[in-house]
């Protein structure tokens, strides 16, 4: 190894991908937490004297980002009150060991530590939803609610912020990901480092401009204690195009992950692209870009024994949604004292 | 973090559809409902011969004629570059000249071909411009030939419609105006950029307002994820839409942007067509990005047609981003955006290198360290950037006085 690029006469332990520079331990300790300070300090994501929440689950990403914030709130004075937020979706082997992890990070960084259980909210753990719908697409469902109940933790926690742990390489490959599947209004709003979710607690990402070998990196000089396990219903998963793409792409030149962020912050969908808005889901009043939000979707399909409802395209999905509500109503109406029934059944059992 | 994408499992399905195996003689014409198909496009939709050329034709005109841009009697630099695309360019224009309807194309096409095939022996340049002069006059347009090597290094474009003159050391040229360090992408780029800027100067010279271009749907796609991979976000709609604005008085235009390989591939062989053919280079995927992306993007458009159209239609509903335009850059004419008061990537990887750089004077504290890194940071930020985002990577290692 070359010697650090500070000419502090250290010898260098890792080449920085983001500048190609080479440091030493106790220079990069200091450049990677300045570079979260400046990123903080400079965005303006959080308000002197807020409540934190972070979202945690153990992993590299919320484990440095829990570590880093509480150092940094205390170098220079934020004044922050930082707490954990974990989500248990209640699969076993997987999230209850990586709980584990998260309660031994709220001992050492002496945070207020808060579970929320897919259970709790839903009624549902993942290993029963694994059990009704199978291997595959059980990752909708913990995707779906997990976003959800990270806004319901926060809401419930009565917290300023929500901060998580989405490095320069996620938000790159969402970037990419959104380009292939044409999804414009995730790709307008992805690059955002602060996102308001509609319910006036915005979500920041410290970690925005970090590289994920750094953080690795970190957290391995720094001996943090983190949960490398993969999940026990899909490992592997998530390596779809956009990932083999930017890992291809990183061999060439990993400083492309920042030229991809900078494209995705310059760019804009034209005005003449229809593209939903954000609203409120009718029934749960939680943020949703359709009338009824994904969550309510699968928790009906979960709770009705058609456990496939919330997959696929969501014009198929409004319209077995409304299928559903018109043979309710209709049922109601054919209740034996109206003959002007428009199901014209006469046979429909009472119900009511 | 697989929450970023909440329907990865059936990704595959709903957004990178399998194809399946269609055969065409149980089929009937998609357009005419009569004929037995010939050609299967987009994996699924089958024509008979004369619906497929009829739809393609129309194609090509409608593009043309939705957009308004050229007028009749303008005239419109054709780049030629060799192979499928830029033949079925000529016979789409040909017979467009030469028809008598209300339909007929009434613009005037200056045919141009800017000879950069340094990868071959003089002899093979030697026998291709030969057949591309034969292919072009056989079409009845005149030939205009520029010689990209000497148009670049004597910073003069001569403009011949009877030879050119090839040189075994063109290659040697065009790398003495580059520095020798620099990498695959960065030439690359720099090459793509000055192609660019020599067709509009041979546009300006030949009075024409307007040049048309034979990229495909894969090229513009793979133009877009290079695009992105490379800082240039705001530049999308102008490198991969329909018309470059970014010269104030020659556009360029692209029509066949919607074709794909096969397209035209089938309409050249129907209209009895023979391309000329220029042995490729032989690159490794992974030399350089755009080949990565090339490589990438080739490889969906055999396995998941539709991502390439997918590709293309979201960049048509793109524009550069909000901010107010300070200038452009003098290198690719691309857009520089004003600086606003939210931080950037650009910001961001620069704080970095200026803190990886500097020596930790462990006599101040860690909060004054931070303040006066902080405080060199705002005193050297550049405020009369001359290059857009991209090109300032790049143009550290151009030799030319004048990159204009």
């Amino acid at each position: 190894m070359p010697f650090c690029s500070t000419n502090c006469g250290n010898k260098a332990i890792l080449k920085r991908p983001k500048t190609g520079d080479t440091l030493c331990k106790e220079c990069f300790f200091e450049a990677f937490e300045n570079e979260i300070h400046f990123t903080i300090e400079r965005a303006k994501l959080f308000r002197p004297g807020a409540t934190v929440a972070i979202a945690a689950s153990g992993g590299k990403d919320s484990t440095v980002l829990a570590y880093v914030l509480k150092l940094l709130n205390e170098k220079y004075k934020y004044n922050l009150k930082l707490l954990l937020l974990s989500i248990d979706e209640g699969i076993t082997g997987y999230r209850d060991d990586s709980l584990d992890t998260v309660k031994q990070n709220r001992d050492d960084y002496e945070m207020p530590l808060k579970i929320l259980s897919y259970k709790d909210l839903y009624g549902w753990t993942m290993d029963e939803i694994v059990a009704e719908i199978g291997r595959k697409n059980n990752c909708t469902f913990c995707g779906v609610f997990r976003r959800q109940a990270l806004d319901r933790g926060a809401h419930l926690l009565k917290v300023d912020y929500l901060a998580t742990g989405h490095n320069a390489d996620d938000i790159a490959e969402t970037v990419l990901m959104n380009i292939l599947r044409g999804d414009l209004a995730r790709l307008s709003r992805c690059t955002a480092i602060t996102t308001d979710s509609g319910d006036g607690i915005p979500r920041v990402k410290p970690l925005k401009y970090t590289f994920e070998k750094e953080i690795v990196m970190y957290a391995y000089f720094r001996k943090l204690i983190y949960f490398s396990t993969e999940c026990v219903f899909a490992p592997n998963a998530y390596r779809g195009h956009a990932r083999i793409l930017l890992k291809d792409l990183e061999k060439i030149d990993p400083s492309i992950i920042m030229n991809i962020i900078q494209s995705g912050e310059d760019l804009k969908v034209n005005e003449n692209a229809k593209i939903p808005t954000l609203t409120r889901c009718t029934r749960c009043n939680y943020v949703s870009s359709q009338d009824v939000c994904k969550a309510c979707i699968l928790l009906e399909g979960l709770n009705k024994g058609l456990p496939r409802l919330g997959i696929g395209k969501s014009s198929k999905v409004k319209r077995l949604l409304q299928e559903n509500e018109e043979k309710e109503t209709n049922r109601l109406v054919c209740n034996g004292k109206d003959n002007t029934c428009i199901c014209k059944n006469s046979k429909v059992p009472i119900i009511k | 973090m697989c929450s970023l994408d909440d329907n990865f499992e059936n990704k595959e399905v709903k957004h990178f559809p399998k194809v399946e195996k269609i055969n065409l003689r149980d089929l009937k014409c998609n357009k005419c409902r009569e004929n037995i198909p010939v050609v299967l496009l987009r994996h699924k939709d089958a024509y008979c011969k004369e619906c497929f050329l009829a739809g393609a034709t129309h194609k090509f005109k409608a593009l043309l004629g939705k957009t308004k841009l050229i007028r009749p009697h303008d005239r419109v630099l054709i780049s030629y570059e060799v192979g499928h695309p830029s033949t079925a360019l000529l016979h789409f224009l040909r017979s467009g000249l030469d028809l008598n309807t209300p339909k007929q194309l009434r613009f005037e096409p200056v045919i141009v071909f800017l000879e950069d095939q340094w990868h071959l022996t003089v002899e093979e340049r030697i026998e291709i411009v030969e057949k591309v002069k034969k292919e072009i006059s056989w079409f009845k347009f005149q030939v205009n030939l520029v010689s990209f090597a000497d148009s670049v290094c004597n910073n003069n474009i001569v403009i011949s419609q009877m030879n050119l003159e090839l040189h075994e050391n063109n290659k040697e040229n065009i790398n003495s105006i580059l520095k020798k360090h620099i990498n695959r992408t960065n030439k690359k780029e720099v090459l793509n950029i000055l192609r660019r800027n020599i067709l509009i100067s041979i546009a300006k010279k030949l009075n024409c307002r307007y040049i048309i271009t034979p990229e495909l749907s894969v090229d513009i796609a793979t133009n877009l994820l290079t695009n992105i991979c490379l800082g240039k976000g705001s530049q999308v709609p102008d490198d991969t839409g329909f018309c470059d604005h970014r010269d104030k008085d020659v556009k360029i235009l692209r029509p066949l942007r919607t074709f794909d390989m096969k397209e035209v591939a089938f309409y050249n062989i129907f209209n009895n067509l023979t391309p000329v053919t220029v042995r490729q280079p032989d690159v490794h995927q992974y030399s350089s990005i755009q080949t990565l992306v090339n490589h990438f993007i080739t490889d969906l458009q055999d396995n998941y047609p539709a991502t390439v159209t997918t590709i293309v239609k979201t960049g048509d509903k793109l524009a550069s981003g909000d901010h107010i335009v300070r200038d452009k850059c003098k290198l690719c004419q691309g857009i520089i955006l004003e600086k606003t008061d939210e931080l950037n990537s650009e910001e961001s990887t620069k704080f970095s290198r200026l803190l990886s750089n500097e020596l930790i004077d462990h006599a101040l504290s860690r909060e004054d360290r931070y303040l006066k890194i902080k405080y060199k940071f705002d005193s050297c930020t550049d405020r009369n950037q001359r290059y857009c985002f991209s090109c300032s990577k790049i143009s550290e290692f151009i030799l030319l006085n004048d990159t204009n």
